[in-house]
């Protein structure tokens, strides 16, 4: 079933721009995550140095 | 995507790493837009009024073709129209990109974090993530036509949502006494918020509404303002403002991929049937807010259902109706489907795909690690974390670096959408004309005062999403989206080349 409703291209498309690989292009998808390996400890190392008061800092308008 | 084109606005906070802030969130952000359109010369400032609350000067086209201005004080990024989702989400990364670069090139790194979230644990304000997708004049735009939408807008937080500790107050508890607005002391909220330590949508707690025309108040599921940009007899653009802002691009790829496929359902006649939710805007928070993640919602017909078994049917049709259509169609229908499976085996097999599961990990381990409550107020500058755009500081961009989350883009394609519009849409027409125009092709003025602006005669330009004008020549309209303009445009260019300069005319 193809969608009919919209109005037709006239101009073909151009060339995109460069293609990303797809996850499975990369090597089997997307990885699931190893809760014990060493990555987690760079994790938490990221984690442990973020100030402690920062939401407290972010104050921001209502926008939209 | 078939026929379909794509927008994605970002409104992004600024974090003033300050106990006594030198300056305000929105002081930053002029600077930091006025870095980017001055000094990296990215784009064109408009010259004239685009609305009351878009002064000259206020934000601009970017070479890219997408839009950079401040809204409400935020900074905002629309991208430009993308008719595929590896154009949307490098795009939208490319905006992340120019802001955190003009961030560091300000040597404001240290005191300036850019969050690309949606609200403020501590006042509750919110701001948004607007999706756009280009629809035929003929869809079904009224109250049961939309009704398969906002179903699946309901229930697709499962996977789309960003994820929040807490949740926000009652806006009924908040009550004006003078000239000052003042809590008004309530158990609901107290509850409420003791009983939330976690949900998986930012934006559920604000949507108020199902259907509803305006923006900034009582924010609905589906937003009716009609606002094509673009030929009104052929197009109308379905504008949404209920999800939150991705970081992960998978999770933003999925997100537009589903929607725009459900679209066409819709348009087809082929959504799913009789799945009308009783109370769409109450289920909106219950899935988001259930701590069980068994997101029931209850059916007008009465029966009650899963909010991954809703899923399951949008995708049992889409893949009927829309499989083999397009490469990307079948990746969408291949993801949506693998999603869904993972939903029903726990949280953590959907880690570093979706941002909900990737930060409720990350809480969780730090939990674990350092022994804390859900109540540690640490933890919402966690949350905040996330969406830090510092490659170095973010929580999304660490599990980016330690290969827990797949990256659909590379920085080769990042880069390239921060300096190129996408080549199949009138992006790239006006892409060129915004390029044309900064190497000197316009008469842009060095210093833009109020005093010229306030000359409305004789503009050297005025560039909108859906049409230029350049002073001296005729209008310039680009009403179809799906066309690039892009020789008509340099046969216009090369036509207005030959006008005598205004400051030579005499």
């Amino acid at each position: 079933m193809r969608y009919m409703l919209m109005p037709d291209r006239r101009e073909a498309p151009g060339d995109p721009m460069p293609k990303s690989p797809s996850p499975s292009e990369e090597g089997g998808g997307p990885r699931r995550p190893d809760t014990g390996s060493p990555d987690k400890d760079n994790l938490l190392k990221r984690m442990r140095k973020v100030d402690p008061k920062q939401a407290e800092r972010y104050r921001q308008r209502t926008g939209e | 995507m078939l026929n379909r084109i794509f927008g994605l606005e970002t409104e992004y906070g600024l974090l003033v790493n300050q106990d006594r802030p030198e300056y305000s969130p929105s002081w930053v952000a002029q600077r930091i837009r006025d870095h980017i359109f001055r000094v990296d010369r990215r784009g064109l400032l408009d010259l004239h009024h685009r609305g009351h609350d878009e002064p000259p000067g206020n934000g601009g086209f970017l070479i890219n073709a997408g839009r950079l201005y401040i809204d409400m004080g935020h900074l905002e990024y629309a991208s430009p129209e993308c008719t595929t989702l590896a154009d949307l989400v490098a795009s939208d990364r490319a905006g992340d990109r120019i802001i955190q670069q003009a961030i560091t090139a300000l040597g404001l790194d240290a005191t300036v974090s850019l969050i690309k979230n949606n609200i403020d644990h501590e006042t509750d304000a919110t701001f948004g993530s607007h999706e756009n997708y280009l629809v035929s004049r003929q869809f079904p735009f009224s109250r049961r036509g939309l009704g398969p939408l906002v179903t699946f807008l309901v229930t697709r937080q499962i996977f789309t949502g960003a994820g929040r500790i807490g949740c926000a107050s009652d806006p009924n508890e908040w009550v004006q006494i003078g000239g000052l607005i003042l809590h008004r002391p309530g158990l609901r909220d107290a509850q409420d918020r003791s009983i939330v330590p976690f949900q998986i949508s930012q934006r559920a707690d604000y949507i108020v509404n199902d259907f509803f025309e305006w923006v900034q108040h009582n924010r609905a599921i589906v937003n009716t303002r009609d606002e094509p940009l673009a030929d009104p007899n052929q197009y109308r653009r379905i504008h949404l403002l209920c999800g939150d802002s991705n970081m992960a691009e998978y999770a933003t790829a999925l997100k537009m991929g589903t929607t725009g496929l459900v679209l066409q359902l819709i348009e087809a006649g082929q959504a799913p049937r009789g799945l009308g939710i009783s109370e769409p805007v109450e289920a909106l928070q219950d899935i988001s807010r259930d701590p069980e993640r068994q997101w029931i919602v209850r059916l007008e017909s009465g029966q009650s259902i899963s909010a991954i078994d809703v899923q399951e049917q949008f995708l049992a049709a889409a893949q009927r109706h829309c499989r083999g259509q397009d490469e990307e169609t079948d990746w969408v229908l291949a993801q949506w489907e693998s999603v869904l499976a993972d939903l029903r085996h726990g949280y953590e097999t959907l880690v570093g795909r979706i941002d909900w599961a990737s930060k409720l990990w990350l809480l969780d381990t730090y939990r674990d690690a350092e022994q804390v409550a859900w109540d540690d107020p640490m933890l919402k500058s966690l949350d905040l974390e996330y969406h830090n755009l510092h490659p170095e500081r973010g929580l999304c961009y660490g599990l980016e670096e330690e290969g827990r989350a797949p990256r659909l883009t590379t920085e080769k394609v990042v880069q390239l959408a921060q300096d190129h519009p996408p080549r199949n849409t009138r992006a790239f027409g006006r892409g060129e004309l915004v390029r044309h125009l900064l190497s000197g092709g316009g008469a842009e003025p060095e210093q833009e005062t109020p005093q010229e602006y306030d000359d409305h005669t004789s503009y050297d330009y005025i560039i909108n999403w859906s049409n230029f004008k350049l002073r001296g020549a005729s209008p310039f309209f680009m009403a179809d989206p799906f066309r690039t303009y892009v020789q008509d445009v340099r046969s216009h260019l090369a036509g207005q080349s030959a006008l005598p300069d205004r400051h030579d005319a005499g």
